[in-house]
């Protein structure tokens, strides 16, 4: 495990507005570019489902947690904070057994169709290229603090009340 | 040789259905260096495959599925793709696009093409994922509306990402302007191809693909891209884009309305009293729930509607575009837009287009005031203008083909011819093709776009915004300062060849890019240099960053797509308008006493096309200046090239 330096400290997240979101997904085809030289939302560490049946998009993105599921799950130690305290996959170490798919509840961690190892947001360092590819200024970069979770939250409100994992809106 | 370009798949399929095999081909280099993609290569397959004889709804239609480099390649606006074939309705060339998910997906299951050929003897549809294809049974989803029958595709695949396009029952029933349905409530509804892909037992297409698509230089091409983007964020067009993410194309219904171009009452006039209740601030305050857009747009027209209770309360779904509220709205009198809604979706899920149907609903509506239909003949259907329980009913009986509902299922045209009389004066079409909601005698140049359009009455193929929202500036500079003022004349036959022409060719490209009109056709923003800008980096095919090579691909596009109707029979007297929009002049609202000088358009159009004007026929030299020989030739045993020089 690398210890954090905190003065580099990038403990953020994505956050996706879905009242701002519609569903272009022009935010995978960044990051596919950005990760891969290729338009392949496949590919994307960021997903944006649609639900047509309830005119739902769902965004998915790796919540950076405090303790995460994948990490605990992963059998080779693949999982880790890089210094800058960004939860990265190590190919070297990563043996591709979706192990870590499994236990994200969040859709977080996918398996690289082309690599057949684990993929996650990686915050490109930085400089998310999906929040400047996205014309809507639907994402943006959070802080993992109560803060910055509550703001991750609201900008998913209507998600959970349209498929009743919370109660009316607030 | 393996297909040297990037920005494409690189495959396409040749599916011959009545053997049940599939056959995968490496794309061919010539289609996309010469014709680009969608459109122009569909054209090319069709010139090959069909011709006279081909009854459009026998095993000897082919049906091409298309999308071009720019589908799923970043660009914005390029979420779309299309279909072509020879058309049901219309006997004519038929092209229908969509916009959604479908096409980059296609390509990124490894085909920028899907051929479908012959017939099946069984109810099949075709899945494709990275690089491989089948012929699924399609037995259970026959029967099926286009909700469900996504749903079941889906579920089979067990994965809730799989793209369909399909044909719904009205497909399956050959009603001759069936739709295929794309992503639920997206349609590629015009020219009937539903009713084609139905006469073949096939369902549909569905897609997952995870094999992406590589760029020639990424660097530049995604310079290039930034740079359209700039064109299109400039302040100038903040309004317009924030206006079409607010109201998609509902706007439309006020804008037109305000220059007397929305038809009304079976095009009788251009003006509608009670357009504000069919109108945007209507929707957008009580029945739009949030936007969305297709994939990797910008600008993100759609709009989702749900009405909450009533007899009509229905959604979250897809909300009606302009075409649709004009159809069943205006067109018919009928001010109710919750019924609008409600028919717009059932068209979406029997799969039929709005635009056609309503069409044919208003022209019974008409035919019945003139008492030339009675009830004797509507099943005992009270078809007064704006009742909106027979429309309802008329919509339902049209893709059953029940009762009346089977004449209307033919068409306007089709219908005239049965029930004759003075029915035709009622029909408005050209080629046989429900005209659009444009007026030509509120706006001179929808006239010739209207008449020369290959697939019939519609605004897709060539309508100019230019003077119809006046973009001086624009103007002076694709056309010369010294013409602007009677091109900016929304009146004036003057030019309107030359504009007509130039756009033509413009459309062709972003129909076999295969991009959006939006941001193209209005606002007017992307032009040919937007393709040489593009093109090149993303594909490698380097003479695409030459203006006069890429000038010369959209008019060869043009000119192929007009030879293959020229070959069925298409000259100057099928290039025409009806009777309705050609001599009576427009009765009430802004553009009253409005008439089209359709002749004088038409013969400047065929000088700057290269064609002979008595005739409509393309001269020999201008084919053979486009690399189209094998047109000439072709067109010259059938004695339709033009005479002289």
């Amino acid at each position: 495990m690398v210890t954090k330096e905190s003065s580099s400290d990038l403990r953020k997240a994505l956050a996706i507005d879905n009242n701002l979101c519609t569903g272009c997904r022009n935010c995978e085809l960044a990051c596919s570019v950005h990760h891969t030289n290729t338009f392949n939302p496949a590919r994307a560490r960021i997903q944006i489902l649609k639900e047509e049946f309830r005119a739902m998009v769902i965004p998915m993105v790796c919540l950076q947690c405090d303790s995460p599921l994948c990490a605990e799950a992963c059998p080779t130690g693949a999982i880790s904070e890089n210094s800058a305290g960004v939860l990265t996959v190590n190919h070297d170490l990563c043996i591709g057994c979706s192990n870590c798919v499994t236990a994200c509840i969040y859709g977080g961690i996918a398996i690289d169709p082309l690599l057949r190892k684990a993929i996650k947001c990686d915050l490109c360092g930085g400089e998310p290229a999906c929040i400047d590819a996205c014309t809507y200024q639907a994402i943006s970069l959070q802080s993992t603090d109560s803060h910055g979770l509550r703001g991750r939250s609201d900008s998913v409100r209507n998600l959970r009340t349209a498929y009743g994992l919370s109660e009316v809106d607030a | 040789m393996t297909f040297p370009y990037k920005g494409y798949a690189g495959h396409y399929l040749d599916v011959d259905l009545t053997k049940g095999k599939i056959h995968k081909r490496e794309m061919e280099k010539e289609w996309a260096r010469l014709y680009l993609g969608g459109s122009g290569v569909a054209a090319r397959i069709l010139w090959d495959s069909t011709g006279p004889d081909t009854d459009p709804l026998s095993p000897d239609n082919v049906v091409v599925i298309g999308t071009g480099p720019l589908t799923g390649s970043m660009f914005s606006p390029s979420g779309r793709m299309m279909f072509a074939a020879k058309g049901p309705l219309t006997g004519v060339w038929a092209e229908s696009h969509v916009g959604g998910f479908f096409g980059p997906e296609m390509k990124y299951a490894g085909f920028d093409f899907v051929v479908i050929r012959g017939r099946s003897p069984k109810h099949v549809y075709l899945f494709l994922r990275d690089g491989h294809a089948e012929l699924l049974d399609a037995s259970d989803l026959w029967g099926r509306e286009t909700d469900i029958t996504t749903q079941m595709i889906r579920e089979e695949h067990k994965d809730p990402a799989v793209e369909t396009a399909v044909i719904g029952t009205a497909g399956e029933k050959l009603v001759s302007y069936a739709s295929v349905i794309v992503d639920v409530y997206r349609a590629a509804g015009r020219c009937g191809i539903g009713a084609v892909l139905g006469s073949k037992n096939v369902k549909g297409i569905a897609c997952r693909g995870s094999l992406g698509l590589e760029v020639h230089d990424m660097d530049k091409y995604l310079e290039a891209n930034a740079e359209e983007m700039a064109k299109l964020n400039d302040p100038l067009w903040t309004a317009s884009l924030a206006s079409l993410r607010k109201y998609g194309t509902t706007d439309l219904v006020a804008i037109i309305n305000e220059i007397g171009r929305l038809p009304t009452k079976n095009h009788w006039t251009g003006f509608y009293e009670q357009a504000d209740d069919i109108g945007p601030e209507t929707i957008a305050e009580n029945y739009r729930t949030t936007q969305e857009a297709c994939h990797g747009c910008a600008i993100g027209c759609k709009y989702i509607y749900k009405v909450k209770e009533g007899a009509f309360g229905g959604g979250p779904a897809g909300g009606p575009e302009y075409e649709t509220l004009m159809a069943f709205g205006s067109n018919c009198l009928n001010n109710d837009v919750e019924s609008i809604f409600h028919m717009g979706t059932r068209c979406d899920l029997i799969g039929m287009d709005t635009i056609s149907c309503g069409k044919t609903i208003g022209f019974a509506m008409e035919l019945w005031e003139k008492g030339i239909l009675t009830k004797k003949d509507t099943d005992g259907l009270d078809l007064s203008w704006g009742n909106v329980d027979s429309m309802v009913k008329l919509v339902e009986m049209i893709g059953k083909r029940e009762g009346i509902g089977d004449m209307l299922s033919k068409g306007v045209r089709k219908a005239a011819e049965i029930i004759g009389g003075d029915a035709w004066k009622y029909a408005v079409h050209v080629k046989g093709l429900e005209a659009s909601g444009q007026d030509p005698r509120a706006h001179q140049s929808v006239g010739l776009t209207y008449a020369t359009n290959v697939r019939g009455a519609d605004h897709l193929r060539s309508l100019s915004s230019l003077e119809e929202l006046g973009y001086p500036d624009i103007v002076s500079e694709r056309f010369g300062a010294e013409k602007a003022d009677e091109i900016l004349d929304i009146m004036s036959p003057k030019h309107k060849g030359e504009i007509i022409k130039d756009i033509e060719d413009l459309y062709a490209l972003v129909d076999s890019a295969v991009i959006c009109k939006y941001s193209t056709m209005w606002p007017p923003i992307y032009y040919y240099d937007t393709f040489v800008n593009v093109i090149s980096p993303l594909t490698g095919m380097t003479e695409w960053s030459d203006t006069k090579y890429v000038k010369q691909a959209a008019e060869r596009i043009s000119h192929l797509r007009r030879a293959y109707n020229h070959r069925l029979g298409i000259t100057r007297k099928q290039e025409n308008l009806p009777q309705r929009l050609l001599k009576e002049p427009m009765p009430t609202g802004p553009a009253k006493g409005g008439l089209p000088d359709l002749d004088e358009m038409l013969d400047e159009y065929y000088d700057f096309r290269g064609c002979d004007r008595e005739t409509g026929f393309p001269k020999r030299e201008k084919l053979q200046e486009l690399g189209l020989d094998y047109v000439a030739d072709d067109l010259a045993k059938r004695k339709m090239l033009a005479r002289g020089k």
